[in-house]
């Protein structure tokens, strides 16, 4: 554990300069530049938006576009990062077939480049809290650690899916899908309180609601976007309950998917 | 403490491509009920290689295509993982396999110095320090801000060199790179290495099919063949062996496609019999001594008669570096001949060739001026030194025998004093 993080802070500038260059060069020679990172949460909000004006999802307290903007945050990020991360290690065959360095550099560099986009969301949430007037709390100081734990879901993911990627381009091709799936089972659209309240509170499902929920919870951007939303809009703790079991998933599959990455990559020059 | 140590290293690929999902699960299903399961040919790029390398060795490694020597400098860079064996290197090792990998076209060539730099392991601080020196080093100073995609391709390899070998690193690997930019720049590339393997007392591993260039810049070469180490030793012995290699691969591709002998073009009617090494006493010889006398007999067979032929035979190394050329022409003679076989001789004083291997080249053209025949690479011609004693080193260092002797000059007396005091000084 600490041979890692030893490593990976040796190779600390190495990540940064790749993470400038993938953020310079996804703006190079456009004209608006970085402008574009915040259209895809922007869009997803107003159109969101739209659709609620048919449907109608209760907000609670909240006004839903940034309701919905505060969700889209987290969930971009992970996305993006888990999908850049899956093809980091593809996309750079011409650097790994040349020179050596830890291969965990490649889809590392990938969350950090998609941190830089979270970075400028932020400012667009603030002017939606400037423009709603609303005052962030003391809980806000919990969203480094939410981020934080958002990239090692995303690197969960991450890193199996780039070690199996070399092998069979399949996965690169299938992620998008699942990841868009993934979404409609996440608190995105909807925020997490209706589905505590059909579950837990109703007990729609019976017997079965208790374990409907848990399960619902093992995915860890139920509790990710629902913590974000309480700590930046709410100015309440995060629910940690709706944390757990997510969290505990993560503890255990991270070490596999790295290992498995590592044990990998030495065949990565070989085969790719 | 060797700088690299190799030890039974073998590395194994399989051929063909990765199998789809039907084969995986025909073969799961195969190896479930213990049936023999059809496996991918395996291919031995490294066989059971071992070596060591001491700190400030300079080493060449050649070898015909395929035989092995990128997969080896892999290895070393630990790119790629050995099968079975084990690769020791102590020391930061600074990676030249391909200069350039990592030049990002959209990026400027100030951000691809930073962005090459890092990936090669520099720090910041280090490429700031070297940033001038490389931009001069490139003669770029004028473009550095410009996109690199839109640089020529020679400019390209010039700006990656030069940050390439700016990398302070114990051990050096080099795949191939000399070979960049215009004669101007070759030069300066050469001068370079020489200055990083001598000034910097660096390990360096050159890879090359330059064999003129590792027989200058090494101290030590090895000869891969078909994945293993068959010759390591001082960089002349090796190269000849891989000289003689590669003459006998080309005589076999010659034989393969049924040209008797080398490249030979001859008109209708004329044919080359046969090239004979003749020694002073007209004994057909393989092998000829340094400064000694020999005859080159050209046999021809004529199905009509020619007058006024012109032979020639030109000397030439297995790179068709053409040494010389000698003709009839030049000493005003001509031949007539006569339907059938006839035999043409040409004799050479005092053989002016170090030893080694060379090739014979020849033409014959009739009065006219008209080839009546060409070939190239027709005959091997291996130059011994004298007496078959070993050769001394400094006969290694070039192509021809000079005829000259040394001597020294006594001066007056006092002044001769006053030189050996010097020279005990």
């Amino acid at each position: 554990m600490l041979t890692i993080a030893k490593n990976l802070y040796d190779y600390r500038e190495l990540m940064a300069t790749l993470a400038w260059k993938n953020v310079t060069l996804r703006y190079k020679q456009a004209y608006l530049g970085i402008a574009w990172a915040i259209l895809k949460p922007v869009m997803l909000m107003l159109i969101f938006t739209l659709v609620k004006s048919f449907v109608g999802i209760d907000s609670g307290d909240i006004p839903y576009p940034i309701l919905v903007f505060a969700a889209l945050m987290p969930w971009t990020f992970f996305q993006e990062s888990t999908s850049e991360g899956v093809t980091s290690v593809v996309g750079n065959t011409a650097l790994i077939k040349k020179i050596y360095f830890p291969r965990e550099i490649f889809p590392i560099t990938s969350v950090l480049t998609k941190l830089v986009e979270l970075g400028i969301n932020f400012v667009i949430l603030a002017g939606l809290m400037v423009w709603y007037q609303m005052m962030p709390t003391i809980y806000i100081l919990w969203v480094p650690l939410i981020i934080a734990y958002t990239i090692l879901a995303a690197l969960t993911i991450a890193f199996v899916g780039a070690a199996i990627n070399v092998y069979y381009r399949d996965v690169g091709a299938a992620l998008p899908v699942m990841l868009s799936l993934l979404m409609y089972a996440s608190p995105v659209i909807y925020p997490l309180q209706l589905v505590k309240d059909k579950l837990l509170t109703q007990q729609a499902a019976g017997e079965w609601s208790d374990t409907l929920y848990t399960l619902y919870t093992l995915n860890p951007l139920a509790g990710i976007i629902d913590a974000f939303q309480s700590v930046v809009l709410r100015g309440t703790p995060p629910d940690l309950n709706a944390m757990i079991p997510g969290a505990i998933m993560i503890v255990i599959l991270l070490p596999l998917s790295y290992l498995y990455f590592k044990r990998a990559e030495s065949y990565f020059a070989d085969v790719i | 403490m060797p700088a690299i140590e190799v030890s039974h290293l073998t590395k194994e690929y399989r051929l063909g491509a990765i199998q789809g999902l039907k084969q995986t699960l025909l073969n799961t299903a195969a190896r479930l009920t213990g049936k023999e399961v059809q496996e991918r040919p395996l291919f031995k790029a490294l066989d059971d290689v071992s070596f060591s390398i001491e700190q400030g060795e300079v080493v060449g490694i050649i070898g015909h295509n395929g035989a092995g020597k990128s997969t080896l400098l892999k290895m070393l860079a630990r790119i790629s993982t050995p099968t079975s064996g084990s690769v020791k290197v102590n020391g930061r090792i600074a990676p030249l396999i391909e200069v350039g990998a990592g030049f990002v076209p959209d990026f400027t060539g100030r951000e691809n110095v930073y962005l090459n730099g890092s990936i090669l392991g520099m720090s910041k601080k280090e490429i700031d320090k070297k940033f001038d020196e490389i931009v001069d080093f490139a003669e770029m100073a004028e473009f550095i801000d410009t996109p690199v995609k839109r640089y020529s391709s020679g400019m390209q390899v010039k700006l990656a060199f030069a940050v390439a070998t700016s990398i302070e690193s114990e051990i050096l690997i080099v795949d191939e790179v000399l070979a960049v930019g215009d004669l101007a720049f070759q030069r300066k590339c050469f001068d370079r290495m020489e200055e990083l393997i001598r000034d910097q007392n660096r390990t360096v591993l050159i890879v090359s099919h330059n064999i003129r260039q590792i027989e200058r810049l090494c101290h030590r070469t090895l000869l891969l063949d078909h994945g293993r180490v068959i010759a390591d030793g001082t960089p002349s012995t090796v190269c000849d062996e891989f000289y003689a290699l590669s003459n006998a691969a080309i005589a076999m591709s010659h034989a393969k496609t049924h040209a008797r002998r080398g490249r030979l073009e001859a008109v209708k009617g004329f044919e080359l019999l046969g090239i004979d090494l003749l020694d002073d006493n007209d004994v057909k010889v393989d092998e000829v001594v340094t400064g000694s006398d020999f005859a080159v007999a050209l046999r021809v067979d004529c199905a009509t008669e020619f007058r006024g032929v012109i032979p020639g035979f030109g000397v030439h190394t297995t790179d068709f570096f053409y040494l010389t050329t000698h003709s009839s022409e030049s000493s005003r003679s001509t031949f007539n001949l006569p339907v059938g076989e006839s035999t043409i001789t040409c004799r050479i004083k005092h053989l002016p060739l170090l030893p080694g291997l060379y090739q014979l080249r020849v033409g014959i053209s009739d009065g006219a001026g008209a080839a009546l025949l060409y070939g190239e690479n027709l005959c091997q011609l291996r130059v011994l030194s004298p007496e078959n004693s070993p050769t001394p080193a400094s006969m290694r260092d070039g192509i021809f025998l000079l005829d000259a002797s040394w001597s020294r000059q006594s001066k007056s007396a006092a002044e001769e004093i006053h030189e050996s005091a010097d020279v005990l000084r």
